[in-house]
C-alpha cells in the first residue's frame, strides 16, 4: 500500500538527514571522521564535536518537528481544518509561557522533570480550552480566533513575569522561548522530553482511526460508531503532551504543523488516519533540514529556528487560508 | 428479526420541551416514514434512536435490551444512522468514503478484512457507483453524493437504516432513486425509519407513517388510514385534498 512505501522512503530519508546534519558545521569533518566518531572511533575532538554537539541538535530539531508535525495531522483530523496547528492554536505559546514561568522562578533547579512538566500543562490547558470551545463553536475561524488570544495572553504574561520575576534572567532568553531554537541541546534534554513525546505519539497513533471517521462530520462519526468525547480527550491528550514536550526542548516553533500535513495528504488520499506518521517523519526532515540552514547560513548572529519557519510557513497559511480550504462547516 | 422501540420518550432542555411522550417502533422489513412540520422534533427523536442524545425520560430499546447499554460500535453494527447535514471534511474518494461504513467492524481506510472489502462493493454496486468509486466526492453532483452517502450506509450491513431527510435538495428523479434504494434495502429484510418532507413520495413508499407535532406523535398508521384531510391540517396546517396517493395542496390554513 501506499503508505507503507511513504513511510518506509521518510524513515530512510531521516536517517540520511540526520547524517547530512552531522557532516555539515562551523568545524569542517570529513565523512571518514564522522562515521568514526559516530561509532565511538577517530579523535577525541571529532567525538565530541559529532555526540555533544551535531547529534543532539540534528535529533532535538527531529524529535520536535515530527512531534509538532504529528500534532499538527491530529488537531486536523480533530476539527477538521486543514489550518488547525498548535502554533495557530495558541498551544505552543501557552506551553512556552509554562516553561517561562518555572524558569523564572528557579523552580526548574527542583528537578530536570519540571521544565517539561511545566511546558505539558500550559499546552494541555491550551488544547483543553480549544477542546471545549469546538464542542460550543463549529467555525474554526472562532478557534484560530481563540488561539491567537491565548497566544497573545501567554505572550503578555511572558512580559508581565520578565518584570515582576525575583531573578529575572536576560531577554535574550525570553526571546529564546518565543522564537524557538535548538541550538546547545544535550541528549539530556531529549531524555527528559523522552517518555511524555512517547506517550503522546503512542496515544495520537493508537486512536487515529478515529480521525478518519470524522471526515464524516461528528455526527455521521458519532453515528458509525465513533466515541466522540474519547477521540476528543485523546487528541487533547496527546497533542498537549507532544506540543509541551517540543515546547520543553525548542521553545515555541509554528507552522511546521501545517506546512508538512498540507503536503502528505494529497498523497494519501486525504485520510487523516493514514497522515499521521509520514506527517511526522517528514516534519522531522523539514525541521533538520531548517536547522543545517539555520547553522550554515552566514549571518552575524544565527537565525532562530522559529523565525525561520514562520518566514516559510506564514506565507503558506496565508494562502491556504485564501484557497478557501477552510471548508468546515 | 430487530425491533428498535422507544416508548414515552421526553427531551426537555431548560427551557423548551424538545419531545413528548413520543413513542415508535421499526422493525425489520418495514419501511417507516416520519412526517412533521420544521422544528416538531423529528431529528430529536431520530438522534434518540440511535443513541447519540439521552432522552431526559423514557427508554429505548433494541430486541428488549436497553440502547444505552450497547458500546457506540455494537450500536452502529445494528443501527446504520444518515444525519440531514453530510459535511465531508476533506476531498475523500467515493470508495474510502464508502469504506467508512465498515468502521464499526473495525477495519480502516486501507486495511479491510475480506468481509468488509465484499460488503463494500454490494454497497458501491447497489447504489450504481461503480464508475465513480476512485472519484473525488468533491467532484460529484449532489445525487451522487446522496447516492455514496446511503452506500456509506448500506455497507455498514445493520439490520436498520435511520434517515433524516435523504432526499433534501435533491431533484424529483434522484429523489425516487434514493427511496428506491431504501426500498430494496427494506425488501432484502432491513428496516427502515426514514425522516421525509415530501408527503406523496412518503405515501407512495411507506408502509407505515407516522406524525409528528409538536415533539409529539399524533399518528401512526399506514398511509391508507392516517393520510387524512383532518390529520394534514393538524399537523401540518395545510387545505389539502386526497385521492388515494394522490395529493394536493393548497394552501395554508389562515
Amino acid at each position: 500500500m501506499l503508505v507503507q512505501h511513504l513511510t518506509k522512503g521518510l524513515v530512510i530519508a531521516s536517517l540520511l538527514t540526520l547524517i547530512t546534519a552531522c557532516l555539515l558545521g562551523s568545524t569542517p569533518l570529513g565523512p571518514d571522521r564522522v562515521i568514526l566518531a559516530l561509532f565511538g572511533a577517530g579523535a577525541p575532538g571529532d567525538a565530541v564535536v559529532i555526540w555533544q554537539i551535531r547529534l543532539p541538535r540534528a535529533l532535538a530539531a527531529y524529535v520536535v518537528g515530527a512531534a509538532l508535525g504529528l500534532s499538527g495531522a491530529a488537531l486536523q483530523g480533530l476539527l477538521r481544518n486543514p489550518l488547525a496547528e498548535p502554533g495557530v492554536l495558541g498551544v505552543t505559546a501557552s506551553a512556552a509561557l509554562g516553561a517561562t514561568f518555572v524558569l523564572y522562578y528557579g523552580l526548574v533547579s527542583l528537578s530536570a522533570w519540571v521544565l517539561p512538566i511545566a511546558a505539558i500543562s500550559g499546552a494541555l490547558l491550551a488544547t483543553t480550552i480549544i477542546a471545549i470551545a469546538a464542542i460550543r463553536v463549529q467555525s474554526v475561524i472562532t478557534l484560530i480566533l481563540i488561539g491567537v488570544g491565548l497566544s497573545s495572553f501567554s505572550a503578555a504574561m511572558m512580559s508581565l513575569l520578565m518584570n515582576l520575576a525575583p531573578n529575572p534572567f536576560a531577554l535574550s532568553d525570553i526571546l529564546n522561548w518565543m522564537l524557538g531554537s535548538v541550538a546547545n541541546r544535550s541528549f539530556n534534554d531529549l531524555y527528559f522530553a523522552a517518555p511524555f513525546l512517547a506517550a503522546g505519539c503512542g496515544i495520537l497513533l493508537a486512536t487515529r482511526n478515529g480521525l478518519s471517521a470524522l471526515t464524516l462530520g461528528e455526527e455521521a462519526a458519532s453515528g458509525i460508531g465513533l466515541d466522540l468525547r474519547r477521540q476528543r480527550i485523546f487528541v487533547i491528550i496527546g497533542t498537549g503532551l507532544l506540543t509541551g514536550a517540543a515546547v520543553s526542548i525548542a521553545g515555541a516553533i509554528g507552522f511546521i504543523g501545517i506546512i508538512v500535513p498540507h503536503i502528505v495528504r494529497p498523497l494519501l488520499r486525504h485520510d487523516p488516519a493514514m497522515s499521521l506518521l509520514p506527517s511526522a517523519l517528514l516534519a522531522g526532515i523539514a525541521l533538520v533540514l531548517a536547522d543545517i540552514l539555520v547553522r550554515t547560513i552566514p549571518t552575524a548572529s544565527e537565525l532562530k529556528l522559529g523565525v525561520v519557519m514562520a518566514l516559510i510557513g506564514a506565507p503558506l497559511f496565508v494562502w491556504i487560508a485564501m484557497r478557501g480550504q477552510a471548508r468546515n462547516d | 428479526m430487530t425491533k428498535l422501540a422507544a416508548s414515552n420518550l421526553s427531551v426537555q432542555t431548560h427551557d423548551s420541551r424538545l419531545l413528548d411522550k413520543a413513542s415508535i417502533m421499526v422493525q425489520s422489513g418495514e419501511l417507516v416514514v416520519l412526517l412533521g412540520p420544521n422544528g416538531a422534533g423529528k431529528t430529536t427523536l431520530l438522534r434518540v434512536m440511535t443513541g447519540l442524545l439521552k432522552p431526559t425520560s423514557g427508554a429505548v430499546s433494541l430486541d428488549g435490551q436497553p440502547l444505552s447499554d450497547l458500546t457506540p460500535m455494537q450500536r452502529a453494527r445494528k443501527i446504520a444512522y444518515l444525519p440531514q447535514s453530510r459535511p465531508l471534511a476533506w476531498p475523500s474518494r467515493v470508495i474510502d468514503v464508502v469504506t467508512l461504513g465498515r468502521f464499526s467492524h473495525g477495519s480502516s481506510i486501507g486495511n479491510l478484512s475480506q468481509d468488509d472489502q465484499a460488503a463494500v462493493d454490494v454497497a458501491i454496486e447497489a447504489c450504481d457507483l461503480k464508475a465513480l468509486r476512485q472519484r473525488r466526492c468533491d467532484t460529484l453532483s449532489g445525487g451522487e453524493l446522496a447516492r455514496v452517502h446511503c452506500a456509506r450506509a448500506f455497507a455498514t450491513n445493520a439490520p436498520l437504516l435511520i434517515a433524516d431527510e435523504p432526499v433534501a435538495a435533491l431533484d424529483p428523479k434522484h429523489q425516487f432513486r434514493i427511496m428506491d434504494l431504501i426500498k430494496h434495502y427494506v425488501s432484502k429484510g432491513g428496516g427502515a425509519l426514514v425522516v421525509l418532507h415530501d408527503i406523496r413520495l412518503a405515501a407512495t413508499y411507506a408502509d407505515r407513517l407516522v406524525w409528528m407535532k409538536d415533539g409529539s406523535i399524533t399518528a401512526d398508521g399506514p398511509a391508507g388510514t392516517t393520510l387524512t384531510v383532518k390529520q394534514m391540517a393538524e399537523t401540518f396546517g395545510v387545505n389539502a385534498r386526497i385521492d388515494g396517493t394522490n395529493i394536493m395542496i393548497d394552501g395554508s390554513i389562515d
